[in-house]
């Protein structure tokens, strides 16, 4: 298995991040890239056990992975936190109201760790548009927290909701 | 063409282990008017969000057949979510589009620029290898009919009379009894890599 990064000799965040994926029983991924989550997408894109699908905007990826959850197989959405933003409607009204699960991996722009002004809003608006909307969501610090990748997908498959989990900077490329 | 004479057509093309999902309001009113033939799932608010569930359904349910039913309305919010459906590339995924012009539960508003609008021209150019629509009562059969002979994803629009449909008061079952029953009806339907070649 190649996990490790060539250049520490750790395991990179993303080949955690996609081994957890897989643990936890994710077979399908939607997603729309972010800078962040370039070496994540890739790495779920070429993975031979997952599905991956390229959305042209986030709340198609929310539709999807519901869809495949009606149809048995576990999905994930991984994108920017503005997908929470752009999907309130197809997350509070079709995925909440119909009690689907999934999981959505966010990077968390617009924080003490961003560096542009336009990313911002995202930081200070996403927890409060999440809290309003009833569904459950964890901040993920760094890499020594990526465990909460099969907590939170346990969490939303028992809870029957779409879980998000929030990725700083540091979790995503460490 | 009336809307419950293009969803009996539909049905009478269907098998009992294929799957659809039915865009809400006047689309599911004529569905549900000539009796699903196979597992259906029925669509809520929001609009727009139907093509992508479908999508996800079709790459679940590799072996089996899926069709959207979309009402024009619905289909329009998420145009974009066509290139997305032919870059995946599902060849199990069909989509028929009740097309009246209209948003009919709430009136029958005419959509935007509802006298132009060509979902075909519009699926093609999204990268669908067929599409085509249909105005005519007499070609919709041979039409519906190599919806389902070419591979998907592919996409026929029926054009249809406006006729009023008032909302529907809310039936017995939540969305939530809907979803269960429908993924019930899905296993029940066994292997599916059974049902890859028995017809």
């Amino acid at each position: 298995m190649n996990e490790s990064s060539a250049s520490t000799g750790a395991a990179s965040p993303p080949a955690l991040i996609v081994g957890a994926l897989k643990r936890a029983g994710i077979a399908l991924v939607a997603s729309l890239p972010d800078q962040w989550l370039a070496p994540l997408i890739e790495r779920c894109a070429a993975d031979p056990e997952i599905r991956h699908v390229g959305v042209a905007r986030e709340d198609e990826g929310v539709g999807i992975c519901a869809g495949a959850y009606l149809g048995g197989t576990r999905a994930a959405l991984i994108c920017q936190n503005s997908a929470v933003l752009l999907s309130v409607n197809a997350l509070g009204g079709m995925a909440f109201h119909h009690q689907i699960p999934m999981l959505i991996v966010a990077a968390h722009r617009g924080c003490h760790d961003d560096n542009q002004y336009y990313q911002m809003y995202k930081g200070r608006v996403t927890e409060p548009v999440l809290a309003a909307m009833g569904l459950p969501h964890h901040v993920i610090d760094g890499p020594e927290h990526l465990g909460l990748i099969e907590q939170g997908a346990r969490q939303s498959l028992l809870s029957r909701l779409p879980l998000v989990l929030l990725l700083r900077r540091r979790a995503l490329v460490g | 063409m009336k809307r419950n004479e293009l969803a009996q057509r539909v049905k009478d093309r269907l098998h009992r282990d294929d799957l659809v999902v039915c865009g809400l309001g006047a689309t599911e009113a004529a569905f549900r008017h000539v009796v699903a033939p196979c597992p259906t799932y029925y669509a809520s608010d929001p609009m727009g969000v139907w093509s992508s569930v479908a999508l996800g359904l079709a790459l679940a349910q590799p072996a089996r057949r899926v069709t959207l039913l979309a009402g024009d309305g619905d289909l329009l919010m998420s145009l974009q979510s066509l290139a997305t459906i032919a870059a995946a590339g599902a060849s199990n995924y069909r989509i028929v589009v009740f097309q009246n012009g209209a948003y009919s539960s709430t009136g029958g508003q005419r959509l935007t620029g509802a006298d132009r609008l060509s979902f075909a021209t519009i699926a093609r150019g999204a990268g669908f290898a067929w599409a085509e629509e249909s105005r005519n009562a007499g070609e919709i059969d041979a039409r519906l009919d190599a919806l389902y002979v070419r591979p998907g994803p592919a996409l026929l629009a029926v054009h249809l009379e406006d006729e009023p449909c008032p909302a529907a008061p809310p039936g017995p079952w939540s969305q939530v009894e809907e979803r269960t029953l429908f993924m019930q009806a899905v296993q029940a339907l066994g292997d599916p890599r059974r049902a890859q070649g028995t017809r």
